[in-house]
Formats: C-alpha cells, structure tokens, sequence
C-alpha cells in the first residue's frame, strides 16, 4: 500500500502530523490523544452531524491578499482566522494548515448546552436503565453537561417506555436521543433498512414496520451502537449492572466466520449462584468480525447451562441409559475399543475444537485405526483451502474498487451472516459482487451480477464460466483482487468437491493466489470446519463409514441423526457406539452404548480455525455442568487407560502438542494465539465512550494466528481436474429436494435459547408456482416431502424461488430430519 | 397486485412514469394511498412500498413525517383550521373552539356520524382570510359560526343526497 | 484521714442512681442516626420501593449486598417503573454498617434501622434475604406481586420536586 500522505493541523496550539482526508474526529483521537465528544458520529459510519456534540472552533492561518504568505503577529506566531460559528468536527475531513480549537470557553458553553438540550426530555432514569454504567450520555453530561437541570419532571416529554421492535429489541422513546445510529447502521452498514423515524421534533421516535419487526440478522448490534439506553435486548434487559460483569473472550461456536466474542458473566441465584453467561457482546477483530456479530450469536447462547444438559456419563444396561462414574464409563470404553481390534471409526462434529480433533485422533490412531470422518457430510476441498485459501493478511474490510468477490451456491446471509455483512459493504465500495445460486437468495440485493444455473450444477457453471456468464468471465479477468466464495446448497458431497476444484483451478488461472484479499472460501459448517480439515478429518471418511460401517464408532459432538434420514440405517449396523455429547441427541437415546458428557465452548480453553484459516482462542468462562469434562480430556484420559501415554493438564499442552506435530500449526502456541495489537477504530481505553460510545469491548484476548496456504509460502499450486458430478434427475412424479440452510433453526444446541423461537420459521418448503399449480397446491398447504428414507411435513411457500421441478427444504426446521444433499423425493399435498 | 395497483393501475404507471426511480414516487403514491383508503393506512403503506420497492418501515416514516398525510382515519370531510398568531388575532382560536364544541369532537377527533373530523394546524398562507379552514384540501375564508353552520348542513345534505341517490 | 476520705466518697456514691442500665430488661433510647440493620421500605400502597438498580451494592465498601434484578409487568408488580429486585441478601457478617447503601439509593428504599441484636449460629443466618428485610405490607396497602391498572406505574422513582 502506498504510503499516506500527511497533513499538518493544530490541535489548541500544538501541531500534529496526520493522514490527510481523515476524519477530524478519528485524526485527533487517534493522533493528538484529544477526545472530542460524540454522539452520532460513528467511526464505522458516514458522518451526519446531527447531535451536534462535536462542536470545535476552527480556523486557517490569515494570508496577505498580495503576497499570499501567512501572517504573523508580533509574537511571531501565525494569525488565524477564525470561522466566526463552531464546527461540528465530525463532518469534517483534517486539510493542510487547519487550526483547532476544543478548550475556549466557547466551545465549552456549545456542549454544555448541547448537553442541556438532549437532557430536557431525557428520563433521568439511569438507576434502572441497562446502558447505566456505560452510557456515553452519563459520561458525557459528567464530563462537559451542567450539574443541574432545569426542567421539571412532569413537564418533560414523556413518550413510551416499553416499545418492542421485533421480538429481540425493546426501544425506550425517552431515552433515545435521536443520533440515528441505528437507522444508519441498518442502512448503511447491514443494508436491511427496517428502521426509520416517525413524526418529527419532539414526537420524533423509531419505528420498523417489517414483516417481521425489525427483520434482520444484526439487530443485536443496534444497542452496542445505541449511545444511550433506548434500544435494550430481551434477553439482557435488566439482567446485570455493565460494572458487576467479568468479560471472558470467546469465539462464535456456530459458523466458519469465527467472530470474535466477550462472554459477559456474572453469578446468579437461576443458575445456583454460580458464574453464568449474561450477555455475548462483539470483540473487535478488524480481522474477522470488526465490531458486529450477528444475533445467533449473540442469543443463541442459552445451551451452555441448559437443563437438558447431560451432566454425568451414562452407560447402557439392558436398553436403559443409567448413570455412572467417569472410571467405570472410561474402563467400559476402553475395553470395547481394544476388543475392536482396531476396526474403529470416529465422526467428529464440526464444532469440536483442535484440541479436541487431535487429541481424539491419538486415540483412534493409537489403535491402529486412520478413519477419521468429519461431520456434516456437505462441505469438502480442504486440502484446496489449504493450497489456495484467501491469502495470508486478508480482510474482507479492505476490499474495494476493482475487486471481485464471487460467490456461488451459497445462501450466505443464512450460512455465514458476518461474511455476507462484510462483503455487502464490500460492494458498496465498488468491489464487484457475482452471485450465482440455483434460486434466488438475500445475497442478490447486494451482487452487480446474479446468475442461475440448474440445480445441481454450480461446478458445471464455474468451470465453464466464459460459456456460461461470459459478464463473470470478463469482471473475473480484470479484477484486482479475486475472492470465489463456494457453499454446498444444491450439492452433494462431489459436488462441493468439483464446484471447490473448479474455484481453486479459476484463481489459479488468474492468478489470484497467494496474495492477501485473494483466494478460496468455503462456508464450512461449524466453527471449526476447516480445522477438521488439518487435523486430518475428512467427509470423505463419514462416507465411506456409511459404506462400510466399523464395529466400534465413537460420535463426537456430531447430531447426525438430525442431519439426514439415511444416517439411521447405517448407525444400525456398528456393533457398538461410543457417544461425546453434550445434549441429549438421537444418537444418545438408541445408539449409544456409553455417552460421555463434554463441556460446551463456554467452560473450558480450546481454538477453533476459521474459515480464513485463523486460528483463534477461547477461553473459560463458566463453570463445568455437573461431571462433564472437555472432549480432548476425556480423550486424553481414554488414551491414559489404553496405555497412550498421561493425559494432558491443560488445553495448552494439547495445543503445544499440535503445534510440534502438525506443520500448518508450527509455532502457535496460546501465547502467540493470545497476542493483541492496537486496532482502529480504537474502541480501547478509559475514556473510549467519548468517541466510541458503544460497548463493544476491546480485544484482551488476541487476534488469532493464520496459517498460510501453500501459495502463501511460494509453493507452486496446480489446476487439478475437476470431476462433474452426476447431478441427481428427477423422474415423473419426482422433485428435485434442494437442502437449504436457516440461521434460525431447530437444531439440539440452538432450540435452547427460547428468546429466539418467534424468529424460528414454521417448517416450509419452496415450490415454484407452476409445479404448484400442478400438484394443486397453494401458500400455506401443508405437504409431504418424501427423500432418502425419511418423510416431513411442512408448509408450502408458492412465493419462493424455487426452479422449476424442485423443492427447497430448509434444513432443522423440522423435528424429523431432511436430507442434507441434493436428492430427488416425493412430494404429495396432504 | 395489491388493491393500489388494481385499482390505480393507470395512474401509479404515469406517476411512476415522472420519476428517475421507483422511490422517487412514494409521495405521489402515498396521495393516491390516501385516496383510496381515507387515511394512510396500514394497507395502503404495505400497497406503497410494494409498488415502490421499499420496506413499508421507510413508507411509514415519510408518511409521519409530512402532515398532509393522515396516519388516524378521519371523517369524510377533514377540516383543518389554522390556529396560528395572525388567524388568532382575528378569532381563529375561539372559532375553532366553537367549531369543535358544535361538532362534539375532541382536537384531532371525529364527530360521531363519521362525518367530520377537526384538527387545527400551522399555516394555510392566508392570514388575510382569517378565520379559515381548509377541507379536503380546498380553503374557506372570513367565516364565523353562522358560515360554518350553514356549510356544515350544506356539506351533509350533499353525502345524504348521495347515499340516498345509491 | 484519707481512709476517711476514700470511704465517704465510696458511700455518697452507694446513695446515687447507678449510671448502668439492667439490659436486655431496659433498652437506652436510641440516637435517631443510629445504623442497625437494615430495612426494605414498602409505599403506602403496598409496592416496594426497591426498583432493584444495585447502587446499594456497588456503593458498599463491604461487599456485602447482593442484587438481581427483573422486569415488572402490569400484571405481577412489585415496585413502580420497569424493574424491581428479585434477589436482595445483605450478608450482615460482612456489613459494616456505614449507611453508603443508605446514600447511594434513589428511591429511599433501603434504611438503617435500630435493630443491632443480631447473633448467628451459623455462617448462612447471617445472610439476611429479601423476605426478612421487607417491611411488613402497610394498612391499606396489598402484597406484592400487585395486578395494577396499565400505564398507572411507569415511573420507578419518584417525582422530583421543582429543582428550580
């Protein structure tokens, strides 16, 4: 990147070099260490200048009109002229030779006073308000506000307290100040504009009038932003006062963005007086997630001291699962695995950490078995991502004219809703955005290009892309930086394999390898999809387990029942299944010999990789639910028995462990895991509120380390063949089932956090309008939907967009399982 | 199609028609809206964003925004009367007073027969006419009780002719 | 001479009112500013005036209150505005009796009474819940949780007088 240039500005006398075209606001925060006060101005969005809190003197050296040299006084110092009304410092862009003023009296007066006026109809209510403690108005009146008001209670405005928009935010009219923050994040920054004001003046207050309200995937971060306490979340709302919780820093456990978290914990009577998960708040990462998360994330985070929780290990005696002791449990499990003679599989789920996956794999491997099958069986390439993967120093922020982001066959607000928030800011910047799906998807609203192929047929498309969208073709050839985003909607396992070779082989052709902001991402399921991938898991080996079943399975942390209806018919067939399970599962209620209760990402250390390779730590925040122990320690302990050698003390010595084992992992010990670096905007600090006024917290708990690709480190990479595969037709009478995925969904973990289910779909199906016709079916019809062994009903949608001949089942909507991959079913209306 | 788009089929095409975007058109839409539903009405903003493609949350907000539009439903005549410091000096104020207490409405409400409904507002930039109201968005000057009365009767002799002819 | 002296002023006291008092029969009577143990106020009506805001807690010097707080409906009401105390223990082991929590609260929910005998025979008696801490209901008034009118108690503290 070429060097910035720089500019002088004075700052109250002093003289400051900073980048020119920053914003002045930013420039003397980050430059001349003055804070000036903000309300509305927000260092992720346009500038507005409506709170008018920034005011500032400003001025430009007086020039002779003759000469054009600066004049100075008697004392030799420059004259300036002074613009004779304050300016508000937000909207304005740092130039050469500008003069600032933030002490005089007069610009004191301007925010005592602007502080006045947002205070006269303001409630005053922060005993009970939940921003108290952290509200910039609070610290702002504190700092520069008069000490008294003089308005009388009764004669105040008063509008509701109580207004839900949507069924995950509570606005309180009265405390809102009207920056606009929040309409503009959703305008601006998410592109759901479900937000507005309504009425003006005094009456002036937020509504949203979606269907549902406020519909959207980021309405969480709306009362990080909120500079007071009007926008509030159901499930925070008058849970804790800000100074009483410890944030722990944690990693989204749900999608491959890997945002990074603080785990908000404070003791409660509800949970025993023990720590408990208060609130999830967004960890700055530029990297990774900046300052959002999405709000499954945020909500979705009731299972880890649910109930339901299996709490101690449990072995099956004549059909019946009773409790026991974890030695009795582990000398059962270890006496079937050496009876096994090594005929051992093992499924891990993708939420597994590395320690986990490598610690477990000892076990297996230490038993003469190599069948490691990743679950779900959707996704695959990882050893593409590995080659080709986005670049080392990639950061979806960054990208802008010139760049091409292309995705294909993925519904990526639903899969991965920080991917598809950033790259739509992307292309608000100009990078050019290609999406191309068998039906329609949110993502289209965002894309310069939209593309169709037939169901089925992503990698057919992508490897011919001059014939199929010659646009693509040509954007993709020009383009500066080149990102090819895959899913697997539509896809069975081939074809994820030939859509990634096809992808990989494109960059490679241009070239777009091996540089940052340049490269191969996959919306792996899990957190920890792709790290499954370098511990040496793959789908490949959960096929061909299915094929040939082993005697022994162990199942971690992988619901597999609930993921296809075929899977039951195999699990028949292994002898004797070993289950790590946190929740209760169909697995734990027929198969399992022993189930072994694992701790949940919030109470134990561990990494996940995300789906840009980072590989990010997270630690303990809550305490252990009963006798639950964490995957890789129950792991270690059976190695114990087996005679692999002493369990490990700490996540750490696993990790340490990896990090001598397994070359991508060289060197990443916790504490290099664990290293921060200053971020802008800088959220950090004591008097962050002045200029930040959120909550989002600062980073305590590092950024993560990336392992580089293969074409990071110079290897020359090779196009591969790409192997199309059949695509699965249907016959008369037949449909084309075409998985898709919801981010609100019905799976074990997320149907514990009941403040979500309004937000939960009724289970549907999308049906082309003229199929419907056929079948006589209208919105709203319950149907049949028949594939892969298994049968739902669900509720028809007409509207959606659907292909013709086929039918889009959303996947864990229903209690019964749907198929995972593209297949042809049946589908009868009932 | 919704009820708008049924019904005004022709004009949301030429209003439509006179804007560089379907956006651009929301206020033209939103008279129309008005029309036929009597008031901005929930429908008639769901109607609107439709045909301009917005969220109706965006609707809703412009409609709040101008006063020209109802967001309450109101009687089939809507009578505005300007209330500000020249029309007051000159009675304005105390004939909206009577006005209201001669229909039996509250400010902003509707009289029982759902005929008319009183609001007093800023401005009609006709002070010299003063006291005046305007309705249905046509303005009637120098009046007094005695006028009104006998506009009001004239007003529902009108609609009950009407009703009465359908 | 002195032996004289020593046993006048021995006996001219044996004819004087003693200056103790005979406790736990006769209690001295208390400074009005005296800080005992605590006591949770209720309004006439019934309602507490505990809106749980946990200012008592994070103005204790002790550590020794503990507030959870939850949200009132119209239908289940114990205090006026949204939030109330759903937890309330003072663990009178750590309390010092300093009165902060006195000063800290907003709504003048939370006063030091005269009550100083305290004894517990075990370290959990000493954690006093909100159950004992409240006042007893006033006449006229009715237990909480309450079924109020809608939009009657939107406030949680109470008005201001004119600051002017």
């Amino acid at each position: 990147m070429a060097e910035q240039k720089l500019v002088t500005i004075t700052i109250d006398g002093k003289a400051y070099q900073v980048p020119a075209g920053e914003n002045l606001v930013d420039a003397a925060r980050n430059h001349a260490d003055n804070q000036i006060p903000v309300f509305c101005y927000h260092p992720k969005m346009a500038p507005v200048g409506m709170c008018r809190m920034c005011l500032v003197e400003m001025g430009t050296p007086e020039r002779d009109p003759n000469t054009r040299e600066i004049v100075h006084d008697e004392d030799g110092n420059v004259k300036v002229r002074w613009m004779p009304k304050l300016q508000t410092a937000c909207t304005q862009t740092v130039s050469d030779g500008m003069y600032i003023r933030t002490t005089t009296d007069q610009v004191a007066d301007a925010r005592n006073n602007v502080l006045e006026f947002l205070l006269t109809s303001h409630p005053l209510d922060c005993p009970v308000c939940d921003k108290g403690g952290e509200c910039a108005l609070q610290d702002l009146t504190m700092a520069h506000g008069p000490g008294k008001t003089r308005m009388v209670f009764s004669e105040k405005m008063h509008l509701d307290k109580i207004v839900p928009l949507g069924d995950l935010i509570v606005l309180d009219e009265e405390r809102c100040i009207q920056c606009a923050r929040c309409i503009r994040f959703q305008d601006e920054i998410v592109g759901d504009d479900v937000l507005a004001f309504h009425e003006r003046g005094r009456t002036l207050r937020i509504i949203t009038k979606s269907d549902p309200g406020f519909d959207t995937y980021f309405s969480g971060n709306t009362t990080d932003i909120c500079p007071v306490g009007a926008l509030t979340t159901v499930d925070f709302r008058f849970g804790a006062r800000p100074w009483e919780m410890t944030s722990v820093p944690s990693i989204d456990p749900w999608d491959a963005a890997g945002s990074n978290i603080s785990l908000d914990m404070r003791l409660d009577r509800d949970f025993g007086g023990r720590a408990m998960i208060k609130r999830v708040m967004p960890r700055q990462n530029e990297w990774v997630n900046e300052i959002w998360i999405s709000d499954k994330v945020r909500f979705g985070h009731h299972f880890t001291r649910a109930e339901e929780r299996i709490c101690a290990p449990l072995l099956r005696n004549n059909g019946n699962l009773n409790e026991v002791s974890w030695t009795e449990a582990l000398d059962t499990v270890a006496g079937v695995l050496k009876a096994a003679n090594g005929d051992i599989g093992l499924i891990v789920g993708s939420g597994a950490s590395n320690e986990d996956l490598w610690a477990l794999r000892q076990v297996v491997n230490g038993l003469g078995s190599e069948r490691l099958g990743a679950w779900p069986v959707t996704h695959t390439g990882g050893e593409l991502i590995a080659q080709v993967g986005v670049g080392k120093g990639t950061n979806l922020g960054k990208l802008g004219k010139g760049d091409v982001v292309l995705i294909v066959a993925s519904d990526i607000e639903e899969e991965v809703p920080i991917w598809r928030l950033r790259i739509k800011q992307a292309h608000d910047r100009g990078a050019a955005v290609i999406v191309a799906n068998a039906r329609k998807t949110r993502m289209d609203d965002f894309a310069s290009h939209t593309f169709r192929y037939e169901a089925g047929k992503a990698a057919h498309w992508l490897a011919d892309l001059k014939k199929s969208a010659p646009e693509a073709a040509e954007a993709v050839k020009s383009a500066a930086n080149l990102i090819i985003l895959t899913g697997a909607e539509g896809l069975t396992l081939e074809g994820h394999a030939a859509l990634m070779q096809a992808a990989a082989n494109l960059l490679i052709e241009t070239g777009h390898v091996g540089k940052p902001n340049n490269g191969l991402l996959s919306t792996f399921p899990g957190a920890n999809g792709v790290g499954q991938y370098y511990l040496g898991y793959t789908p490949e080996q959960s096929v061909a387990m299915a094929a040939k079943p082993p005697k022994v399975l162990l199942v971690a942390q992988a619901d597999m029942l609930a993921d296809d209806p075929s899977v039951a018919a195999w699990l028949d067939k292994v002898e004797t299944i070993i289950s790590f399970s946190m929740l209760p599962d169909g697995i734990t209620a027929k198969f399992a010999k022993v189930v072994l209760p694992i701790q949940s990402f919030a109470e134990r250390d561990g990494t996940f990789t995300n789906g840009e390779r980072r590989v990010q730590r997270f630690y303990t925040a809550q305490g252990p639910m009963g006798w639950s122990l964490p995957l890789w320690q129950i792991a270690n302990r059976l190695g114990e028995k087996l005679g692999q050698g002493k369990a490990k003390l700490s996540a750490a010595a696993v990790m340490k462990e990896i990090a001598a084992s397994v070359p991508a992992f060289e060197g990443m010990d916790y504490r290099a895991l664990s290293k921060v670096e200053k971020q802008y905007p800088d959220v950090g600090g004591a008097s962050d509120s002045y200029y930040y006024s959120g909550t989002a917290c600062k980073n305590t708990g590092g950024l993560g380390v990336v392992i580089p690709t293969a074409a990071d480190k110079g290897e020359t990479v090779k196009a591969g063949e790409v192997k199309l595969p059949a695509v699965p037709k249907a016959g008369k009478g037949e449909f084309v089932i075409i998985p898709s995925t919801r981010l609100y969904n019905r799976e074990a973990q997320f149907k514990l956090s009941t403040v979500v289910h309004p937000r939960v779909m009724v289970p549907f199906a999308e049906i082309n309008s003229a199929d419907a016709a056929k079948l006589g079916i209208t919105s709203g019809d319950v149907v049949q939907i028949s594939a892969n062994g298994g049968s739902v009903r669900v509720r028809a949608n007409v509207n959606g967009g659907a292909p013709e001949g086929s039918v889009v089942l959303p996947r864990h909507l229903t209690d019964e399982p749907v198929p995972m991959a593209i297949t042809v079913g049946q589908v009868s209306k009932v | 199609m919704n009820t708008l788009q049924e019904k005004y089929a022709d004009r949301i095409e030429t209003t439509l028609a006179k804007y560089p975007d379907k956006r651009s058109a929301v206020m033209a839409l939103l008279y129309i809206a008005q029309e036929e539903y009597g008031w901005v009405s929930p429908e008639g903003i769901q109607d609107v964003a439709e045909v301009c493609d917005m969220d109706p949350t965006q609707v809703k907000s412009i409609a709040g925004f101008y006063t020209m539009y109802s967001e309450r439903p109101k009687g089939r005549f809507w009578l505005q009367v300007c209330t500000d410091l020249p029309c007051a000096l000159k009675g304005a104020e105390k004939f909206h007073h009577d006005l209201k207490e001669y229909l039996g409405v509250d400010e902003g409400g509707t009289s029982e027969d759902g005929m008319f409904t009183v609001e007093h507002v800023m401005c009609l930039a006709a002070c010299d006419k003063a006291p005046l109201l305007q309705c249905n968005f046509h303005n009637y000057e120098h009046l007094d009780m005695e006028k009104m009365k006998v506009l009001l009767d004239q007003w529902r002799a009108e609609v009950n002719a009407q009703v009465n002819k359908s | 001479m002195n032996v004289i002296r020593g046993f006048a002023t021995t006996f001219k006291h044996l004819l004087e009112e003693p200056t103790t008092l005979n406790y736990p029969e006769q209690v001295r009577p208390f400074q009005e500013r005296f800080k005992g143990r605590h006591h949770l106020r209720r309004y006439d009506n019934g309602l507490e005036k505990c809106i749980g805001c946990a200012l008592c807690a994070a103005a204790c010097p002790a550590d020794a209150i503990w507030v959870e707080a939850a949200e009132n409906t119209d239908e289940e009401r114990y205090s006026p505005g949204e939030r109330y105390a759903k937890t309330y223990e003072i663990n009178m082991l750590r309390c010092i009796f300093c009165g902060y929590c006195e000063d800290a609260c907003p709504t003048q929910a939370i006063e030091l009474g005269h009550e100083h005998r305290m004894s517990f025979t075990d370290r959990r008696d000493a954690i006093y819940t909100k159950q004992m801490l409240i006042d007893p209901v006033p006449e006229g008034g009715r237990e909480t949780p309450q079924e109020v009118e809608p939009g009657v108690f939107t406030r949680p503290i109470p008005d201001m007088e004119n600051p002017l």
